[in-house]
């Protein structure tokens, strides 16, 4: 049983400043999500128990093969890489036709697994756009996972409840954090990682349409105002400057 | 299992050194670094002379990620409320090559990993080394994360504390005598800024040592580096000092007394702090140097006890990359015999001897036992400082004449102390 | 004894990353042991604090791993260890 675990290459958000309201990401490294772990220790466990390869998919820029080695050294057999700088930052849709064209060329997968939402901004998106495109069924939420003949027995975590979802596969399933607790590599586990297979495309050769670009229509971040400042010296002119204002009094 | 020839532990600039001469060389090294990034656990107070260390690796320095080449010096004694400067600029200061750079770990060390690894080395990072193998009194190999890992050397780069060098049975725990503490703040300003408040050009560079008041008259003193968007702004402290008291004062306190001097607020105003790091900083001298290499083991850099404050400067990372290149040497030469006994290391030594590095110490050898005298750090300070208030004193009535304001200050006893002083300091 | 109280901010620009336990211990027993009020005055993080039952506490959060506590006290009284792989402090200037 093939196990495909998607993998996004973000910055190491720890290690993120602020500079006038804008992150510097200069020199940040880049690492796997931390969710994404989470989906790639249930595709390691999955195969331990039932055989098979995990395939651990990424789309990126040209550092996704060094960040790849993360999964590789955590367990995952192979990669299958698409790189182009467009791609390192890309939006969900571009990046769900990279995947679900990519998975296409991966040889008879029976499970795609995905973060419930990327490490950086978690818009949990590709998951389902990928489902969609490749036409397969999708459970999110995952807390387990288990395989039972060709048919996948997924807990989906919902607000009121858990719920239990048979799924025939090849199936996509979004895992939630709780699912386990991935696994630190040893030396040994990461030195191997690096003589690991490892398919690298450049995306135009991977022929996919790679959709339309996002259209920003409105941003959240709230507007940088001036407030007003009163400076007093004493309680006495504290409490005029606030009766003055309207705050006390009347 | 896996066995490679050299397992070098600690991605420091001893460590990388080694790795990277090894590797050079066609040896399979393993660097095992427990930070996340080589750096990531490494502290400078900023500054790296090239000029030693230049030839050793000819093709590092050309796209190395320093930060400005100092042309200017300077060193102020600080007294409570006065303080005397003395700048230093030069004409070979502003030539190249230049002599040094300030510099910032954790960008130079990730670089200087990488560097490493295109030699072909291997570097894993965010793994800790916590024992060493050792079969029959020799050293073969470490533990790390529960995992056995073999090599016929052991270069131990673990840093000033070096666990590993206890754990071989090289040395005990630290003594305070040998040991100083530097703490200090990187603090972002505008290259504009800083070219304009240190009257610099382009990528010219300003480094400043402060004395006195600045350590409550303990042993060490301030520093100030100027990076290419930063200063790295700090203090160094011996560590038996501080634990003395007297006077009794909390080692940051010092820091942000010091951030507080009128001479250094207007250096300072308008940056915004980015990090705050600390690190122990080995300055015994030649006599705290203890055996640097045993059975299947090196030791290289700060857990080598290879650094050395000698009042104007305090220096270590070109004896870090020195021994680095030099213990790779030794190892290539132990391969040969393929004896990687101490006696088949002991090279190591001689190499180490014969170079700039033990050749330093032992000119300089005098320097922490001089030093150790609260006269330099505390009553020189107050008394140049008193000096000079009298020299440029302006009083409502008429002004002294020059000399005997300055002899007032020097009573014969107090020059009596000082010839024994300068004596002393001969000896640097 | 003067303020430490800016010390929180300046070790707030810092990047500490979660360790599974702390990595260095006052031996137990050892708290009130003379040795380890030398801790208080060198730490250049002020994770040492002399409770008023005269022990000596320590924080471990902000710890900068530079040493001087294993210096100044000893490992008679200090069980020191560096965080594990990956955790603790990570410098992004050093």
């Amino acid at each position: 049983m093939n196990i495909v675990v998607a993998m996004k290459q973000i910055p190491d958000l720890q290690q993120i400043r602020i500079r006038n309201r804008q992150p510097v990401l200069d020199n940040v490294p880049l690492t796997m999500g931390d969710i994404d772990k989470n989906a790639l220790e249930a595709g390691v466990n999955l195969r331990d128990e039932h055989g098979g390869k995990v395939i651990v998919l990424s789309a990126g820029n040209e550092d996704v093969e060094d960040t790849v080695k993360e999964a590789l050294a955590a367990g995952a057999d192979e990669a299958f890489l698409v790189i182009d700088d467009s791609l390192d930052g890309a939006e969900s849709g571009t990046i769900a036709n990279v995947l679900a064209t990519s998975v296409k060329q991966i040889e008879e997968p029976s499970l795609i697994l995905f973060g419930e939402g990327s490490g950086d901004n978690y818009s949990g998106q590709v998951g389902s756009r990928v489902a969609e495109i490749l036409n397969l069924p999708q459970v999110s939420f995952a807390s387990s996972i288990e395989i039972k003949e060709n048919q996948a027995v997924v807990t989906r975590v919902l607000e009121d409840g858990d719920e239990i979802v048979q799924v025939d596969l090849p199936a996509v399933v979004s895992v939630l954090a709780n699912i386990n607790e991935p696994r630190i590599p040893s030396v040994t586990q990461i030195l191997k990682a690096g003589r690991k297979p490892m398919e690298v495309l450049e995306l135009g050769e991977l022929k996919v349409d790679a959709g339309k670009d996002l259209v920003i229509t409105e941003s959240n971040l709230a507007p940088e105002t001036e407030r007003k400042k009163v400076v007093v010296k004493s309680v006495d002119e504290l409490i005029q400057a606030l009766t003055t204002e309207g705050y006390v009094g009347r | 299992m896996e066995k490679f020839d050299v397992i070098v532990v600690g991605a420091g600039l001893a460590g990388l050194a080694a790795a990277y001469t090894l590797a050079q060389e066609g040896m399979e090294v393993l660097v095992i670094e427990k930070g996340d990034y080589p750096g990531a656990k490494n502290v400078t107070g900023g500054r790296l002379y090239v000029n030693p260390v230049r030839e050793l690796f000819p093709d590092l320095w050309e796209k190395a990620p320093l930060e400005r080449f100092i042309t200017k010096e300077g060193v102020s004694i600080m007294a409570g409320e006065r303080s005397l400067n003395l700048e230093y600029y030069g004409n070979e200061l502003n030539q190249e090559p230049y002599q040094s750079y300030s510099i910032l770990r954790a960008k130079f060390d990730r670089w200087f990993g990488r560097q490493t690894e295109r030699k072909g080395a291997m570097l894993v990072s965010k793994s800790r080394v916590d024992d060493l193998v050792i079969e029959n009194d020799q050293v073969v190999g470490v533990w790390a994360g529960g995992e056995e890992l073999r090599a016929d050397v052991v270069i131990a780069c673990d840093g000033a504390l070096s666990l590993l060098a206890e754990k071989a049975g090289l040395r005990e725990p630290g003594n305070p005598r040998d040991y100083a503490v530097g703490f200090k703040e990187v603090i972002e300003l505008d290259p504009d800024r800083i070219e304009e408040r240190f009257g610099l050009e382009g990528n010219e560079g300003a480094a400043r040592l402060f004395m006195g008041e600045v350590t409550r008259g303990k042993f060490g003193g301030g520093f100030l580096y100027t990076n290419k968007d930063s200063l790295s702004l700090g203090i160094v402290v011996g560590i038996k000092d501080l634990m003395e008291g007297s006077p009794a004062i909390q080692a940051p306190i010092l820091l942000d007394e010091f951030k507080q001097r009128p001479e250094i607020a207007g250096l300072i105003k308008d940056g915004e702090s980015v990090e705050y790091s600390a690190h122990v900083i080995p300055e015994g001298g030649l006599k705290a140097i203890g055996k640097l290499y045993g059975n299947g083991i090196l030791l290289a850099g700060d857990a080598a006890g290879l650094a050395m404050n000698i009042g104007v400067t305090v220096r270590g990372m070109e004896y870090a990359l020195a021994s680095g290149y030099y213990a790779a040497q030794a190892v290539l030469q132990a391969k040969e015999k393929e004896d990687f006994s101490a006696n088949g290391l002991a090279e190591y030594e001689k190499l180490l001897n014969d170079s700039f590095v033990i050749k330093d110490f032992a000119a300089f050898k005098e320097a922490p036992t001089v030093l150790d005298s609260p006269r330099f750090f505390k009553h020189y300070p107050e008394l140049l400082g008193n000096i000079m208030k009298d020299v440029y004193e302006v009083p409502a009535g008429p002004k002294d004449r020059l000399y005997p304001s300055i002899k007032k200050h020097l009573t014969f006893k107090e020059m009596w102390s000082m010839v024994g002083d300068v004596r002393k300091v001969m000896k640097i | 004894m003067s303020e430490l109280g800016g010390l929180k901010a300046k070790l707030g620009l810092d990047v500490f990353k979660h360790d599974s336990e702390p990595h260095i211990r006052i031996k137990p027993g050892m708290e009130k042991d003379p040795r380890l009020k030398a801790a208080v005055l060198v730490c250049p993080a002020g994770l040492y604090a002399e409770n008023a039952g005269g022990e000596v506490e320590l924080t471990i959060d902000g710890c900068l791993e530079c040493g001087t506590c294993r210096i100044a006290c000893g490992t008679e009284v200090l069980e020191w260890n560096y965080p594990s792989g990956g955790a603790g402090v990570q410098f992004r200037f050093g």
